[in-house]
């Protein structure tokens, strides 16, 4: 087995690989940028090496440098988390030309998935249905893409070629608004993945968007972990994820059928190690493949909650050259598990970032939660990277017993001092359509409100008022003591002063 | 101490007799404030129902988070209110809006100039922060005025960006 990996990465998924490395005995290395010195992945690695400043440019991104770590401090292998260099063709090349072993797929898989036009080519010639859009058509400048939209038809989605994570996304209902929208489109892709290229797809309504995890060995044998549910998303961020889905739970010849067709879309650039395809399912059943993630997944812990699968484990068993540990028929799913993605987002103030330093964090534990953190009190949130700062999962025996817990698990998780999404996924829920499994992709955008869905629970108008009342009225003696009075302290050293001179 | 809690457009008249003790509706009742580990979050105890939540000033009242819902609570003690009602009669001139940074970051774009007339919703500057550029936009139709900042320059949290004047005569403009 490997004797030391280094983690390219920071923040919750750092920790989530350094744990599988612990428990594999495999020796750790962190990496980190100046703004992460006391951040826990660093705290918990065996060994720390400082990358450079703090834009993710200066340090999670400096391929080279990281490389040049590795090998001084002799790590056999480099695990790439998600975002960063996970889907770098380019760095997954370097490190094997460097003697290290990079935890994920091979560089020619990547790359062919990562031009999301050429992963769209390559899927449709080996017979899987993908959504309608420009791939065909390379790489396509403003007017030309104005030309092309009517062929697609309205509404439609603008994409960056080498996109992810809802970044350099656009959705286009007319003609009018799509030469501003192609630029804001195109800004975005630029400054997020360093190319402006962008293609066009047709947006399909009413759709819900439902991945499936593979695990793929170097020998050819290709398995997966059955499907999740992501429709829950905001500007294409996923926030919510469960598994199974409510849609798929009473089809079981679909999800087979989708499952099927996900390990083929695999084979179909000769894949190993875990990956997800994408799926979008309309209102009619029908799916067509979206695009595959060639790395580990934010969400993988909902799979792992119902297959018993530890996947960051069995990645780094598969990338030193082991046989996967599990053929398909010994896959069993069992009960619900539910993911909330917690992001240091204000919902109140239209999911603004927060930063600042995290004063207090209190966790909820007990039965069937699952937590996967990358902060602690006294930690400085900084505006480099992603809000994404941990996540909840719960597993439950039924969906309706997942989502009790998970209400119970969100009025219990405390964090002071940055403004989290936590309120958002109380009143999520709550919601009607959430409960009963009947939302889409555009749910959160069209549908929801902070307000309306609050209108359910129940009002506490008298001890909101008492309370801030009683803060307010405490902050105003503070206040008046200032002035008034001489510091107390002072007074008690006195008094006793005089008590010893009166012995 | 005598407050007037206003919430929903509900009043609530506290009045505060001691550190354990208040007078709310007519009734005098036993409550319990902590702040749990001296921060945002406090736990109260009511006639021994227990709560807990997150009060944050605001910039004119108070929100307070608990038990999944958000209240926006403005306070005023009895002296305080008297003085606002008589004040009431005064006309506020034209309606101004400062546009101050909502998270730090990076002014990405500034599509406007000083003295532009703006929409209503028209963006005024792209701010890129933790990867994602937020557009921020005019509240409502007016002028640019007191601009000072750049395209390329970071901007800390709070900071002043720019002032948007409402026309006086404009017919969109609401007399507070």
């Amino acid at each position: 087995m490997f004797k030391k990996i280094l983690i390219a990465n920071r923040g919750e998924i750092a920790v989530r690989i350094l744990r599988a490395c612990r428990e594999l005995g495999i020796k750790t290395v962190a990496v980190y940028s100046v703004a992460d010195r006391q951040a826990l992945h660093v705290r918990y690695a065996d060994e720390a090496y400082l990358l450079g400043p703090s834009p993710a440019r200066d340090s999670y991104l400096r391929g080279d440098k990281i490389i040049d770590i590795a090998r001084k401090c002799a790590a056999d292998a480099i695990h790439p988390g998600y975002g960063f260099l996970a889907e770098r063709a380019d760095f997954a090349a370097a490190c094997e030309q460097a003697g290290l072993v990079f935890i994920g797929p091979k560089a020619l898989s990547i790359k062919t998935m990562g031009d999301k036009a050429v992963a769209r080519a390559t899927v449709a010639k080996a017979g899987i249905p993908v959504v309608p859009g420009s791939e065909g058509e390379g790489s396509l400048r403003d007017d030309e893409l104005l030309a092309y939209a009517p062929k697609i038809g309205f509404p439609l989605i603008i994409k960056a070629v080498s996109g992810g994570g809802g970044k350099g996304m656009r959705d286009v209902r007319n003609i009018e608004e799509m030469p501003d929208l192609i630029q804001s489109a195109r800004r975005e892709a630029e400054s997020s993945f360093g190319d402006g290229n962008v293609y066009l797809e047709k947006l399909v309504e009413g759709a819900r968007h439902i991945e499936f995890q593979i695990m793929a060995d170097q020998f050819g044998n290709v398995i997966h972990l059955g499907e999740r549910e992501c429709s829950i998303q905001r500007r294409h961020q996923k926030l919510i994820e469960e598994s199974p889905s409510p849609f798929l739970v009473d089809d079981q010849p679909l999800r087979q059928q989708m499952g099927v067709v996900a390990i083929q879309a695999a084979r179909a650039v000769d894949y190993a190690n875990a990956g997800t395809i994408e799926f979008l399912l309309d209102s009619n059943r029908r799916f067509y493949f979206l695009e595959m993630n060639t790395r580990l997944q934010v969400e993988h812990p909902v799979t792992e909650v119902v297959t018993g699968m530890d996947i960051v484990a069995e990645q780094i068993r598969v990338a030193y050259g082991w046989k996967l540990s599990r053929k398909q028929e010994d896959i069993q799913w069992r009960g619900a598990a539910i993911e909330c993605r917690i992001n240091v987002e204000d919902p109140y103030n239209g999911f603004l970032p927060s930063s600042g330093r995290i004063t207090l964090t209190q966790p909820p534990t007990g039965p069937g939660v699952r937590i996967d953190s990358g902060v602690y009190a006294g930690f400085e949130i900084s505006p480099y990277y992603d809000p994404l700062i941990s996540k909840m999962i719960v597993w439950g025996e039924t969906r309706p017993q997942a989502i009790i817990r998970m209400r119970r698990a969100l009025e219990e998780y405390k964090i002071v001092g940055v403004r989290t999404n936590i309120p958002f996924h109380q009143t999520m829920m709550d919601t009607y359509p959430f409960i009963t499994g009947k939302y889409d992709t555009r749910f959160v955008e069209e549908q929801f409100s902070m307000l309306d869905a609050a209108e359910n629970r129940e009002m506490y108008l008298d001890i909101a008022a008492l309370m801030a009342t009683l803060v307010a009225h405490d902050k105003m003696e503070h206040r008046t003591q200032k002035y008034d009075k001489p510091p107390q302290k002072s007074t008690w050293k006195w008094s006793n002063r005089q008590a010893r001179s009166n012995r | 101490m005598k407050y007037i809690a206003e919430v929903d457009g509900l009043e609530f008249p506290i009045e505060i007799l001691d550190e354990h003790h208040i007078c709310f509706g007519g009734e005098t009742i036993e409550v319990d404030l902590a702040a749990v580990s001296g921060q945002l979050l406090y736990s109260l105890i009511v006639n021994g129902e227990s709560f807990e939540g997150y009060v944050y000033p605001d910039e004119r009242s108070w929100q307070v988070l608990l038990l999944g819902r958000s209240y926006s609570i403005f306070i005023e003690d009895e002296r305080e209110k008297r003085l606002r009602t008589t004040e009431a009669g005064i006309v506020s001139p034209g309606r101004e809006y400062t546009l101050k940074a909502p998270m730090p970051g990076l002014a990405v774009a500034v599509p406007i100039d000083e003295g532009q007339r703006v929409e209503k919703g028209q963006i005024l500057v792209i701010l890129e922060s933790m990867k994602m550029q937020n557009e921020l936009r005019a509240p409502f139709e007016g002028n640019v005025a007191r601009l000072k900042i750049k395209a390329g320059e970071g901007v800390q949290q709070k900071q002043a960006l720019l002032t948007i004047v409402a026309p006086i005569t404009s017919p969109s403009v609401e007399q507070k």
